[in-house]
């Protein structure tokens, strides 16, 4: 196995004392702050017989509402609409808001990877834990994992994934820019081995705690 | 009475199509819709085409305008693209401000179209600093039914393609703009991308993948909207979007792959034609 | 990933160890297991315990209630409605308490209950299809310790904390019930209830419990010696 370095990742969590699950994720110097409330009561409109309604906000630090913050919020959602167990929780609602606070690159999957944080710490049920990664395609054609600011915004192509903890299959994708197939499949298989090291850092934060519960 | 079992039993309905190896209608599981598209249907837009995916149907009009480059990018243009999503084309959509979900497809039409190069945004500048024209791409769906990306990335690129731009002279001192209609130059397109929407429907031992799903399909496959849609243009990707549905294993991901290099030739086949018999009239 | 009993476990994890012996030996799995085709899988992050012979469940944080069938939980009257009173339970939806579950309620003699009360109840349907119920009441119709909770106060924690000041093993209210008297009722929905002699003795217990969230066992034993002297006056 290849070793990979990711950027250092240092989480709170239960950050905030009022919300139901909350973490503080920094990766790099970007930093997210994610919350999570419920199983609980919504307006019958948005109420779903068979699962839990799965409310996302996300709130850029300009503050200002854009389509491009739609965007994040319908991939976050459907990522933790797929790991959540939303059957167990009929009838409700469970929101979940994510505050950027610092955004230096790698914004989205850093607010992926606090979600799953911050879902975990509240305690809901859940099918399988998520990690994000990016990478990114430089000038010569040559991958980088995990890429700084300025080299992402140099990049020709940006590659984001999403995975799931059972079987590290796709949960997510998303690019930006124009790649050939060979590079699509190799920066795959190479976010993907390195979705360990995240999965790696989820059990040393809850590891942290759980001993003296 | 398979109109009451399919209000009853959702989800049983659609499996036991699913356990017949065939679609509710009548497809395979790789199986697009036809393509049926019609350019310059709008006479008062710059250029437009007219695209239905089966029953999904997408008009675009394309409107120019001429306007000042932002400062800091003085060398180029604007093409600006939107999605509505408006009550007539589904239930699923009401009247009001657009949607989240209308949002989301406007965002990745525009994603597609601006990553995949196919229009040199630098062509549109007439005078840096000075002049360059905007062109606004307005996405209008008729018939909601599933695949909605695939339909508004053949409409746009469609109209692109047919769109030309008329000579504009400036004069430097007066700041006077002369735009000449008669003499019009044809908008360089480079490439031709084309999206292919998938739904990955969940079944053990192995998830299904349906090629061009229907509404009522993504709807089974885990609400509104594919779950992965491939875009391929000439050989590079310019976007692989997977959100929700069931999690892709790396053999399903290359079929759909290959499906969507398929679909590609093919699409790209029918909007050759579809302007060579145009120029002809 | 494949876990065993004692492990740090997240969700998605698998357990080849939880599976029936035999056809006749049965196994009992809880909060944060689930079974699915081939596997049983976690479903919450925390430790994988295990009680003999057969019964495993996770160990895990959490605040937000979800109502289980039989667990006693504090809850406060926010309506009266109909032959029904309507109590948050700190869940999704309120839960319904009648009022015959009373010891000797009947039609005419209706229980004394106001909007605001605080009353410690077991739930006896608890469903995630159905609205929660309470009674007041055991299968006898005594009412133990179930009923109004009168003055003291009212405090919330994590689910977790009342999980581990209830466990026998835990020395938090050994400690303190030799120091002080005092009262208290602990609701499985993250509500502790106490009721001490004065305001002082009150703070000093409720800072116990909350105190004692993230300590070993041996820290908690010191953390109530300590609270103890600055309550008798000795440490200033």
């Amino acid at each position: 196995m290849q070793d990979f370095k990711l950027k250092p990742m240092k989480c709170e969590l239960n950050y905030l004392s009022k919300s139901d699950g909350s973490a503080i994720l920094s990766q790099g110097d970007t930093v997210v702050l994610a919350s999570v409330n419920g199983p609980m009561d919504i307006k019958t409109v948005n109420q779903s017989i068979e699962k839990a309604t799965l409310e996302v906000l996300f709130c850029s630090k300009e503050g200002k509402p854009s389509v491009a913050d739609r965007y994040k919020e319908n991939i976050i959602r459907h990522t933790c609409e797929t790991a959540i167990l939303g059957c167990l929780y009929p009838r409700t609602g469970i929101t979940l808001t994510i505050q950027e606070l610092e955004n230096y690159g790698g914004l989205l999957t850093c607010a992926v990877n606090c979600a799953c944080l911050a879902l975990i710490n509240s305690g809901v049920g859940m099918r399988h834990a998520v990690a994000a990664l990016s990478c990114c395609v430089d000038g010569a054609g040559e991958l980088v994992l995990e890429p700084t600011h300025a080299q992402a915004t140099a990049a020709r192509a940006r590659l984001h994934f999403v995975f799931d903890s059972r079987e590290k299959s796709l949960v997510t994708g998303f690019t930006e820019g124009t790649f050939s197939e060979g590079t699509y499949e190799e920066a795959l298989a190479r976010c993907r081995a390195a979705s360990d090291l995240v999965f790696a850092f989820y059990r040393d934060i809850v590891s942290n705690y759980c001993h003296v519960i | 009475m398979t109109e009451v079992y399919k209000h009853i039993h959702p989800s049983k309905y659609f499996n036991d199509y699913i356990n017949q190896d065939v679609r509710p209608d009548g497809r395979d599981f790789d199986q697009q819709r036809d393509v049926i598209i019609n350019i310059n249907g709008i006479t008062s837009a710059d250029a437009s085409a007219i695209v239905k995916c089966g029953n999904t149907t997408v008009v675009c009009g394309i409107k120019l305008e001429l306007a000042r480059p932002k400062a800091e990018e003085p060398d180029i243009g604007f093409l600006i693209s939107n999605v509505e999503l408006l009550p007539l084309c589904s239930s699923k959509f009401r009247p009001g401000p657009p949607s989240d979900y209308a949002q989301v497809i406007s965002n990745i039409v525009s994603d597609i179209v601006i990553n995949s190069k196919c229009v040199d945004l630098k062509d549109l500048c007439v005078v840096t600093d000075k002049l360059a024209w905007v062109i606004y791409c307005d996405l209008v769906c008729l018939d909601y039914d599933g695949s909605i990306v695939d339909a508004c990335i053949i409409a746009l690129i469609t109209s692109l393609k047919t769109l030309s731009l008329p000579t504009v002279t400036y004069d430097n001192e007066t700041e006077e703009v002369k735009v000449d209609t008669g003499v019009k130059i044809p908008l360089q397109v480079h490439g031709l991308p084309v999206a292919t929407s998938f739904g990955i429907y969940h079944k053990l031992p192995r998830n299904i993948i349906l090629a061009d799903p229907s509404a009522y399909e993504e709807e089974m496959c885990g609400g509104i909207g594919a779950n992965l849609i491939v875009c391929w243009n000439k050989g590079l990707f310019c976007g692989i979007q997977k959100f929700g549905g069931c999690n892709l294993s790396t053999e399903d991901e290359k079929r759909t792959i290959s499906l969507a290099k398929q679909r590609c030739k093919l699409v790209e086949q029918v909007i050759e034609t579809c302007i060579k018999n145009g120029e002809v009239k | 990933m494949k876990v065993s009993v004692g492990d740090v476990v997240l969700p998605g994890d698998y357990c080849e160890e939880i599976s029936p012996k035999d056809e006749k030996s049965r196994v009992v799995i809880g909060p944060g297991l689930r079974k699915e085709v081939d596997h049983v899988y976690i479903t919450k992050a925390g430790i994988l315990k295990k009680k003999n012979p057969h019964t495993y469940w996770i160990d895990s944080y959490q605040k937000r209630y979800v109502p289980i069938r039989g667990e006693n939980v504090i809850g406060i009257v926010t309506q009266k409605a109909g032959d029904i009173f309507r109590v948050d339970i700190g869940g999704s939806t309120t839960a319904a308490l009648s009022f015959l579950s009373f010891e000797g309620a009947t039609k005419k003699n209706r229980p004394e209950l106001q909007v605001g009360d605080i009353i410690y109840a077991k739930l006896v349907i608890a469903s995630k299809d159905m609205e929660p119920e309470l009674v007041c009441v055991d299968s006898f119709g005594h009412k133990g310790r179930l009923g109004v909770l009168n003055d003291g106060f009212m405090f919330k924690c994590p689910i977790n904390l009342v999980r581990k000041i209830l466990n026998p093993k835990c020395p938090l209210l050994d400690s303190l019930k030799n120091e002080w008297p005092f009262e208290m009722a602990a609701g499985m929905n993250g509500r502790i209830w106490i009721k001490a002699n004065s305001m002082r003795e009150s703070i000093a217990l409720g800072n116990a419990i909350l105190g004692a969230e993230f300590l070993s066992d041996s820290d908690i034993k010191k953390m109530c010696n300590n609270i103890a002297a600055i309550l008798a006056g000795h440490v200033s």
